[in-house]
């Protein structure tokens, strides 16, 4: 029996690599380079979400804090150059 | 043999048209017209693209141009602004104000079509006017048809969200 922390990561990684797909469509259509930035933004999600549910389900066993707070911080670079007004 | 040259006749006539609307317009069955189409493409006569969910059908030589047109329409902005324009030149501004779009978005779409030169601009004392510069029929014939995925209906927002916040460089 999955427990519902399970659940909710694999939906948030199942909505992160929609989001991956979307923003690569948009890349594809326009060119425009912050969706580009949203493209590697949402895999790099997809990533950390999967390291983490690898740890939920205990097939990791190290330490993976370093790992997932780094994901975190280039995730939300990534999304602050997106946005960018220039 | 005369059956396909109307089919290629048609297709020469008005490039861009979908399946359907061959089939429509000749009256012909499914299965014969594929036929026809299949041995067409073969020979080298037409080729097609799949735009959306339609495929488009282009006689030879229209390769660049199909080109051109997949990239005009392929968001919905662009197609809505296409669309506008087809009733008669107008400003920025103006765009703007008829779709419900942001000047910046607009500013990025009208930017696009121009490298396409599927519009032209013109200065006419401070505002810049967009005119269309290509034959409004197979235009409007291709956007008519034109029938996006769910994906791309959610790509289209994102760009026109993007665009609105930056200049898309």
């Amino acid at each position: 029996m999955m427990s519902m922390e399970v659940v909710l990561a694999l939906f948030v990684l199942m909505l992160s690599l929609v989001l991956a797909g979307v923003s690569f469509i948009a890349y594809k259509k326009s060119h425009l380079r912050p969706a580009l930035y949203l493209l590697v933004a949402f895999l790099l999600l997809a990533i950390k979400k999967g390291v983490e549910l690898l740890q939920l389900t205990q097939r990791i066993e190290k330490d993976v804090g370093l790992v997932i707070g780094g994901l975190e911080v280039i995730f939300l670079l990534l999304f602050v150059l997106a946005l960018w007004r220039r | 043999m005369e059956r396909r040259n109307e089919i290629l006749n048609l297709i020469t006539k008005k490039p861009g048209i979908t399946f359907r609307g061959l089939a429509r317009e000749l009256g012909i069955g499914i299965g014969d017209l594929q036929y026809h189409l299949r041995k067409l493409e073969k020979e080298g006569a037409v080729f097609s693209r799949k735009i959306g969910k339609r495929r488009y059908i282009f006689p030879k030589g229209f390769e660049e141009e199909a080109q051109r047109l997949i990239i005009a329409i392929s968001t919905e902005s662009r197609r809505r602004i296409l669309l506008l324009l087809m009733n008669g030149p107008l400003s920025q501004k103006e765009i703007s104000e008829a779709l419900g779009l942001s000047q910046p978005t607009v500013s990025y779409h009208v930017g696009e079509l121009q490298k396409l030169g599927i519009i032209t601009a013109e200065g006419r004392g401070r505002s810049v006017i967009y005119s269309l510069n290509y034959d409004p029929e197979t235009i409007a014939r291709i956007i008519m048809e034109y029938r996006p995925s769910v994906w791309e209906g959610l790509a289209d927002s994102l760009i026109d969200f993007l665009s609105g916040v930056g200049d898309g460089e």
